[in-house]
């Protein structure tokens, strides 16, 4: 088990980084928060979420093309290593050992 | 695409690019748009434009900024260390351009480092001891009940030295004072110990709780109990020396003389208490304390006169009082006491007493809290001049270094590289400047000590104070004097420069001028504050001071009575000697100490007014002697034997004080002072009697020549004056054996009162020349750098047929321009400042047009032989040599 811990914020872009495959850059990720949670989100905040994962080797990027939404700029698409896939696995496991210790939960997940 | 380009708009995007590390600009700026677009879906145009300001500002975070330095980490301490080794090739390739500017700057450091040492140095008077937080002192006032001062809130009209009573009160009625001390004023006696026998100027008599408020250090001895007994006595460590060698001199006894109106006898006393020399940041120094109650047995009514004015008194109040309070009961606690006059009452916190204290009748020296001003400018002032001329002498040369920013682009130097580059040039400079100012530091200590006549330590030097604050001086320098010749530099277009196209920029060659004049103003308004100073300080001496102060040999004998007995024999004795001219005694001499004395005098009205004059005791011979002019009656005289009794003799401003505008009126009119009434007999002339700061006060000279006496003095001849003092010795030693001989000269020790003003005077004018020496400094290594720049062109005037003088005028001409506007700058400010220091002065000299002459013509003779040494230099070369030169 990594020693690693990572933030509820961190966890979230994570898990939506894994969940947009190809098309996981900045501006979708933060669409995709907007969206799908209702949640006011700041670009830059999802910026630096993002390189900090990348420092910690839980996802990896590379230059993508460019699209006339973004004026020809380049994206820069994320993909999740199998560091970040092991760690969310091992949140949502110790995520379910938690759940099932509370009994309302527990009945509900049975 | 192109419109797209134009939805960022410009500031942001250089705010983005300043922020942003480069790999992550185009994707953030990417997203930016692509979420603008986003927006224009759902909002109108001007939102959109506002949400992505907003957003783009949003990054400025440090999750972006610290990015920027990640990736850059492990290159810096290469680029650093790169840095450092270019400056350094750079720093010895032009040796006349690093040894300008570094030494330029280090006596800029040093100035800085005296001056910070001087400031901290007056900061820290009195705050050694334990409790001098919580020490105030009472500041006093007397006067009519009916006169508008006495309930004055100005510390100027008040006084230190006051009654003693007032500290018992104030001890026995306010619970929150918890310890009072009373010190009687400096007194001075001789102190005898078998052969050892010395007087003793520097003594107090003091309660035996001085040491529960001050913590001064005990070498030996107990605080508790040191000045508990009567005929006591506690010693400095080096007065003890005197005395007792290096025996022991606890526990063994010493004989001390009487101090006049004091102590009235010769008394035993044993030494119970060693001090260390007391710290010379201390307000008041002492050598010798002795306890009150020898004081109190000799003049017990002294104690309890609330009228009698011989004490400080110093108290201590608990931790956390609020002192505003205590002041507020001072009214009523004085009018208690006091109904007969107007007294009143300020307290004042000890870490005033030295700078702040505005108040009368120190206990010692005090600060000037505006020279701490001055000096600090001053110092600020020189370091500019020296950071002047880095900028100048960088940006002047920037023309030979153009190329190499060239070559260092096209080789893919960034900017921000270029910039560092020559910021750690102009860093390293200053740390060098730094390291050598503090060489100066040391070996000039010495001389600055001798200046300011203060003794600060070498330790201070190198106190973590001082060195902190040359670090961050050399520091803030460098990047200050860097800043500029970095961005110039660093901006230069590759293309063009390796070209050669080089347009001498006209914003720099002005910028640069624009320096120039500024150092030149500076130092030209130091030159003329230096001779307005010291023409003062000539106009005080040549002031006729309404006395004669000549060849006046003035002995001290403080008040002896064997000698006060015998005076009128001793007076006879002197002048029969044929190099003495006249003798006269008097309680005081010219610029000596001396009381007020509550006095009465008739009006002309007929009412009998009280006011408090200044007063001087005099014998017969006192006014003639000094050749005081009388301008209304006559002076004292033996034909009138009565005059000891019932005369007194004022001066005009005493005169006028009672209204009498001519002297004349003044006469005979009654009079009634300390126990004696009678008439006045006359009037003389106004004579400076005291520091010529001030206008001459109201003076009343009372005949006392049998009980008052302290001082006598000798008119003696001009000739062979090491002969006559000698000859005076021996005729002391045997007209009064148990008298040293302590004698000085009048004019030196009334001209002592200026000591702080000629003190003033050079540090001023030291600095004024420290200022223009490194202005020259920087205005030589420029002018050599424009000649080498101009060699060609005067290479070709001389073929051309132009003479030498023509040449060396053409490169002169433009510096000389600078400093003559410099001197039209500088002479209003200069005018405008002297005139405010004048104003504490209450016989002016006047500012004269040419002292500004003076002072612009010294500053261009002085630049214009800087700068020609380069230009006949350069003229002088042969034509043929410069023009082949490439």
């Amino acid at each position: 088990m990594s020693k690693e811990h990572i933030g509820e914020f961190e966890e979230l872009i994570l898990t939506l980084v894994a969940a947009l495959k190809d098309d996981a850059y900045g501006a979708a990720i933060t669409e995709e928060i907007e969206s799908k949670l209702a949640r006011e989100v700041n670009l830059s905040a999802v910026h630096v979420t993002l390189y900090r994962l990348e420092d910690k080797g839980f996802i990896k990027s590379e230059l993508g093309g460019g699209t006339s939404m973004r004026g020809g700029r380049k994206k820069r698409i994320f993909t999740i290593t199998s560091a970040g896939m092991a760690m969310l696995k091992n949140i949502k496991d110790s995520r379910l050992k938690l759940w099932n210790m509370v009994p309302e939960l527990k009945i509900a997940a049975e | 695409m192109k419109e797209q380009d134009q939805i960022i708009p410009h500031w942001v995007r250089r705010f983005l690019q300043l922020i942003c590390p480069e790999y992550l600009y185009e994707e953030i700026e990417g997203d930016l748009i692509y979420r603008y677009n986003r927006d224009l879906l759902k909002h109108n145009k001007n939102k959109a434009k506002r949400r992505l300001v907003w957003n783009a500002i949003r990054f400025f975070r440090p999750g972006i900024l610290m990015r920027n330095n990640f990736t850059k980490g492990l290159n810096y301490q290469i680029m650093l260390k790169y840095h450092l080794l270019v400056a350094w090739r750079v720093l010895l390739k032009n040796k006349l351009f690093s040894f300008t500017n570094v030494s330029g700057l280090a006596i800029g450091f040093a100035c800085c480092i005296f001056i910070t040492m001087y400031v901290l140095d007056e900061l820290s008077y009195d705050q050694y001891h334990g409790k001098a937080h919580r020490i105030y002192r009472l500041l006093h006032n007397s006067g009519n009940l009916a006169d508008t001062v006495s309930t004055s809130n100005n510390p100027a009209d008040y006084s230190v030295w006051g009654n003693a009573p007032v500290a018992t009160a104030l001890k026995a009625e306010f619970p929150e004072v918890e310890q009072v001390v009373r010190f009687s004023g400096r007194a001075s006696t001789v102190l005898r110990k078998g052969d050892n026998i010395f007087n003793e100027p520097n003594i107090f008599i003091v309660d035996s709780t001085v040491f529960d408020v001050f913590s001064w250090k005990f070498v030996a001895g107990d605080p508790e109990t040191a000045l508990a007994q009567p005929n006591s006595v506690v010693l400095t460590e080096s007065t003890a020396q005197k005395y007792f060698g290096d025996e022991d001199p606890l526990g063994q006894t010493i004989e001390v003389d009487a101090i006049a109106g004091r102590i009235n006898e010769r008394s035993t006393c044993m030494v119970t208490g060693i001090l260390a020399d007391i710290p010379h940041n201390s307000h008041f120094t002492f050598d010798v304390l002795l306890p009150m109650s020898m004081f109190k047995k000799s003049r017990p009514g002294v104690f309890t006169a609330w009228g009698y004015v011989d004490s400080y008194t110093y108290f201590v109040v608990p931790e956390g009082f609020d002192i505003a309070v205590l002041q507020a009961k001072m009214h009523a606690f004085t009018r208690r006491h006091v109904t007969e006059w107007s007294y009143n009452l300020m307290i004042e916190p000890l870490s005033k007493a030295y700078l702040y204290s505005k108040a009368k009748r120190q206990p010692g020296v005090t600060g000037n809290l505006s020279n701490i001003y001055i000096f600090s400018a001053i110092a600020v002032f020189i370091l500019f001049i020296a950071c002047i001329n880095f900028m100048n002498l960088s940006t002047a040369r920037s023309m030979t270094r153009a190329k190499e920013v060239g070559v260092r682009k096209v080789a893919g130097a960034q900017q921000g590289v270029l910039r560092a580059q020559f910021l750690t040039e102009a860093v390293l400079l200053s740390l060098l400047a730094g390291v050598l100012s503090l060489a100066i530091a040391l070996l000039l200590l010495p001389s600055f000590q001798a200046l300011t006549g203060k003794q600060l330590s070498y330790e201070l030097i190198l106190a973590p104070k001082v060195l902190t604050a040359l670090l961050a001086a050399t520091i803030v320098s460098g990047f200050f004097a860097g800043f500029y010749p970095a961005m110039v530099l660093s901006s230069f277009r590759p293309s063009q420069v390796l070209k050669g196209i080089l347009k001498a920029s006209f914003q720099g060659a002005a910028l640069r001028k624009g320096l120039v004049v500024f150092q030149f103003t500076l130092s030209i308004a130091l030159i003329a504050g230096t001779v307005v100073v010291f023409s003062q300080l000539e106009h005080l001496r040549s002031i006729d001071t309404g006395f004669n102060q000549e060849q006046m040999l003035v002995i001290n004998f403080d008040y002896d009575g064997k000698v006060q007995e015998r005076l009128e024999m001793i007076k006879n004795e002197f002048e029969k000697h044929p190099s003495i001219i006249s003798a006269a005694a008097s309680r005081t001499v010219p610029g000596g100490h001396f009381p007020k004395a509550t006095t009465l005098i008739e009006t002309a009205t007929g009412e009998m007014q009280s006011k408090a004059p200044d007063l001087y005791e005099v014998d017969f011979d006192f006014i003639p002697h000094f050749d005081i002019d009388v301008v209304a009656g006559r002076a004292y005289s033996r034909d009138f034997p009565a005059d000891t009794a019932n005369s007194l003799v004022i001066n005009e401003a005493a005169a006028r004080l009672w209204g009498y505008t001519n002297p004349e009126d003044a006469l005979g009119r009654k009079f009634s002072q300390w126990g004696k009434e009678g008439r006045i007999i006359g009037v003389v002339k106004d004579f400076n009697y005291v520091s010529l700061h001030n206008k001459v006060e109201p003076l009343t000279l009372r005949l006392e020549p049998r009980y008052s006496m302290s001082y006598l003095t000798l008119q003696v001849t001009q000739n062979d004056l090491p002969a006559t003092i000698r000859e005076v010795e021996q005729k002391w030693a045997s007209l009064a054996p148990h008298r040293p001989f302590l004698y000085s000269f009048l004019d030196d020790s009334f001209n002592r009162q200026y000591q702080a003003d000629v003190r003033f005077g050079k540090v001023f004018g030291v600095f004024a020349m420290l200022a223009i020496f490194i202005a020259c400094l920087g205005l030589f290594a420029l002018a050599a750098w424009t000649a080498e720049r101009r060699i060609k062109e005067i290479g070709i005037r001389r073929v051309l047929g132009a003479s030498f003088g023509q040449i060396v005028s053409l490169l002169s001409a433009d510096f000389m321009k600078l400093v003559l506007i410099s001197m039209l700058i500088a002479t209003p400010l200069a005018w405008y400042a002297m005139t405010r220091w004048l104003e504490s002065f209450a016989y002016q000299v006047g500012i004269r047009w040419w002292i500004f002459a003076v002072a612009g013509l010294t500053a261009a003779v002085i630049a214009l032989i800087t700068v020609s040494f380069q230009s006949v230099k350069a003229a002088s070369m042969n034509p043929a040599r410069s023009l082949r030169t490439e």
